[in-house]
């Protein structure tokens, strides 16, 4: 009886000491030290691989501004949440990203008021990304992170089987808008009746959205724009009334009755890469940054192997949130604020630092040869220790990055004009504060994701299902939305032209 | 009278000891998060931290009321549980019945394995046998069945009027087999003494399973419909979510509260908005299973869970 109690009361210590947990001492530091979270697509490597990579940075940093960095990736789809998590628990988070939402984390008080910091500590990064990129990142005149420095101008292309447009003869030069893409489509199910011509790029997506010329959709996502402004007009309006959108609908309708489109477009959990890799779609519509032979070569890996190529059909088109969807903010928590805004400085200042953060260790993780990188041989970015290739276009100074080997020099320069030549909005700069209208936004949200997919996705008809979209619209409150972001414009334009 | 409290601690003491990871695991987990409700009624700011953040009245709670969605979500959360309830309670009993009537043999135990295996899927997985069936261009139902039978193909995900039909189904395949082990351990419970004497007295089986078994099968059958009004409104995530493939066609039939809630503020990630809607669950939740609770104790005051 008395051993059971005893041993009883063993399990429970034990118990008990296992709920506690293990805590891991601190170390003393001379140095200040920033959390730096990044969003990556690669796998999230181990601690021990960390350390190494760390290491290598810190004996840079620690020299150059006095700073150590412990590097937080985070997988692309925990991102958001992970940060918010983090930082409502007091973990410490010095420097994150914002995925598109830099308006969300202004308004609720997660980036920090860098203006001063940034002068005085990152004055190099500040003029490399110049004033006006940095208007697109400050609200009411405060700056609040640094935009990502990288090709920004996304120009929608209609991704297609070179093989097959060759096998059936197809001009694909001549095919410079949406309205000749149909034709293409047409030819491909005349030769190949078992495929379907066009995928969907992911769930509810078929890439006709981005393909409405110049409009700015105020910050807004570009899946579910909620007010805009088009034609260089600085009256906001209802994307959803517009006779673009209308148009897009019917395209859409056209392709699904004739069966050019993928039939379940409005609810595919597949994206395009899978879907074309499966040989049973001829092309995509989506937009990207690099010039067409690149982005087709690039593409190539990730889509079965078949031999693709590019079209551009339609033009890129700058607003505030092509800048600003990227932005690297400093955490109101953060004890360190200046610390972070030096280290952000040599992230787009200094390209050791950068492809240490990108490509982890040379010899080991990558190797160079003319400047270009490429993995070790026999390995691939699945299976080196560390890499996170796939952020490229996401940390700090893209430019000064080693190019991957297979892409064109020539590329580079192509993408600087494309950020300074492409046609630029006239609200460029102005960013929304949806803190007044977070309800309606909600509940237009949920009216737009219940609609949008079936109607830009033509499995529902135009003619019918519009009118009901923006009657709904009406009623979740979009008109406030659009007021409000008029009222916003308004005191924009009369402080800024 | 002091030697009888002593004996008394040494008999629960040791019992009690082992209830403690319990005990602290249900503060821990269940009581201490509760303490973060007043975040519903606050703007929160990650700068002015969770006690510096603004008082905001009701204002998160507009949204969950700002659309007709309203009403959709609340109807669908509290009709789909209800039939859960009813008709998933009834199968599971007759469930039971069937594999208690045949016997401890191999082949119970096979069924019983084959009745489980569903419910150790998860939603995302039966998603995916579901879009196998229903899939427009390459489904099983569309592409083999319906050409077999001369029916003209069906666009599933785009149609809102069979998944009411078709939710109920996937839940009763994946939950059927596990709520009826419980009503087999409490059939097993019953005293053999009271079948033999009905079957002295000429009662054939069907009059035995009637009379007995389903009478006898009350105080369960109680205990676990109050504990499922308990959350009556809270809706299975994954079946609402997976199943019909987020597809905003059949957002009217499919909406529940807890898929409002998290596509509303996937966008926005707003905390307090986020609180505002667990609260009105609970809230509303908590009075249910009072209200059902004093419903029984009115007409059966022996089986009232307190």
């Amino acid at each position: 009886m008395k051993t059971k109690k005893i041993l009883s009361i063993i399990t429970m210590a034990a118990l008990l000491l296992a709920m506690l947990g293990t805590v891991t001492p601190a170390t003393a530091a001379s140095y200040d030290k920033v959390v730096y979270a990044y969003a990556t697509f690669n796998n999230i490597p181990s601690e021990d691989v960390l350390a190494t990579v760390e290491e290598a940075i810190n004996q840079i940093t620690r020299e150059k501004i006095g700073v150590e960095v412990e590097l937080m990736p985070i997988m692309i789809w925990d991102y958001s949440s992970t940060v918010s998590l983090a930082l409502q628990g007091g973990e410490q988070v010095d420097i994150f990203q914002t995925l598109g939402d830099l308006n969300t984390s202004i308004s609720n008080g997660m980036s920090m008021d860098v203006t001063d910091l940034v002068a005085q500590y990152a004055p190099e990064a500040a003029e490399l990304i110049g004033a006006n990129w940095l208007a697109a990142t400050s609200h009411n005149g405060r700056l609040y992170g640094l935009p990502t420095f990288k090709p920004i101008a996304l120009t929608p292309m209609l991704v297609y089987r070179q093989d097959i447009a060759d096998a059936l003869g197809l001009d694909m030069s001549a095919v410079n808008s949406v309205a000749d893409i149909g034709a293409v489509l047409e030819a491909v199910k005349a030769g190949y009746p078992d495929m379907t011509p066009l995928a969907a790029v992911n769930t509810g997506n078929i890439g006709l959205g981005l393909t409405v010329p110049d409009v700015d959709y105020l910050t807004d996502n570009y899946f579910s724009p909620k007010g805009v402004l088009m034609n260089d007009e600085l009256t906001v309006v209802d994307f959803y009334a517009s006779d673009a959108f209308t148009q897009l609908c019917n395209t859409a309708r056209e392709w699904y009755l004739n069966d050019l489109v993928m039939k379940d477009a409005a609810t595919t959990s597949s994206t395009a890469a899978e879907l074309m890799s499966s040989g049973n779609y001829f092309a995509y519509l989506a937009s990207y940054s690099y010039p067409e032979a690149d982005t087709a070569a690039s593409l190539e890996a990730q889509t079965g192997g078949y031999d693709l190529g590019a079209k551009i059909v339609s033009s890129a088109f700058l607003d505030t949130s092509s800048i600003n969807a990227l932005t690297w903010c400093v955490a109101s928590t953060s004890k360190v604020p200046e610390a972070a805004v030096k280290f952000l400085n040599l992230t787009f200042t200094d390209p050791d630092v950068v492809n240490l953060i990108i490509y982890g260790l040379e010899g080991r993780d990558y190797v160079l040869s003319d400047g270009f990188m490429s993995y070790p041989e026999g390995q691939e970015a699945s299976t080196v220790p560390y890499t996170a290739q796939l952020s490229c276009g996401t940390l700090g100074n893209f430019f000064i990055m080693y190019p991957m080997a297979g892409t064109d020099p020539e590329s580079l320069a192509w993408e600087l004009e494309q950020n300074q030549n492409a046609k630029t909005s006239v609200a460029m700069g102005f960013t929304f504060d949806s803190s007044s209208v977070k309800t309606e936004y909600t509940a237009v949200t949920n009216v737009i994701e219940q609609y949008l997919p079936g109607l830009i996705c033509g499995s529902v008809d135009p003619a019918t299902e519009i009118p009901v979209f923006l009657e709904r619209l009406q009623e979740a409150g979009i008109g406030d939305i659009i007021a409000a972001k008029q009222a916003q414009l308004d005191a924009w334009v009369a402080a800024n032209k | 009278m002091e030697k009888r409290r002593k004996t008394r601690l040494a008999k629960t003491g040791p019992l009690l000891l082992i209830a403690v990871p319990g005990i602290l695991y249900l503060l821990i987990n269940n009581y201490l998060p509760m303490f973060g409700v007043f975040l519903a009624f606050k703007d929160f700011n990650y700068f002015k931290g969770i006690f510096g953040s603004d008082w905001s009245g009701f204002d998160n709670f507009r949204f969950l009321f700002k659309t007709r969605d309203a009403w959709i979500m609340t109807r669908n959360t509290l009709l789909y549980n209800a039939a859960f309830i009813i008709i998933g309670t009834i199968a599971a009993i007759f469930i039971a019945i069937l594999l208690y009537e045949l016997g401890q043999r191999r082949r119970v135990r096979l069924f019983q394995s084959a009745l489980m295996l569903p419910n150790l899927f998860s939603w995302v997985v039966i998603g995916f046998v579901v879009y196998a069936f229903l899939n427009a261009d390459t489904g099983f139902l569309n592409n083999t069945v319906f050409p077999w039978l001369g029916i003209q193909p069906f666009s599933w995900y785009s149609t809102p009027g069979p998944w009411p039909a078709i939710l109920i189904l996937v839940y009763l395949w994946k939950y059927m087999g596990v709520t009826s082990i419980v009503y087999i351990a409490s059939i097993a419970g019953i005293d053999k003494g009271v079948y033999e004497a009905a079957q002295i007295d000429g009662a054939t089986k069907i009059q035995q399973i009637i009379k007995i078994t389903v009478p006898l099968l009350k105080p369960t059958v109680i205990i676990m419909v109050l504990m499922a009004i308990g959350r009556i409104f809270y809706s299975d995530f994954g079946l609402f979510y997976q199943v019909p493939q987020n597809s905003g066609r059949l957002f009217g039939v499919t909406q529940t509260i807890d898929t409002y809630v998290y596509r509303g503020l996937m966008e926005l990630n707003d905390v307090g908005m986020s609180a505002a809607a667990a609260l009105y669950q609970s809230v509303v939740g908590l009075l249910l299973v009072l209200g059902a609770n004093a419903l029984v104790r009115k007409l059966d005051s022996e089986n009232a869970l307190f």
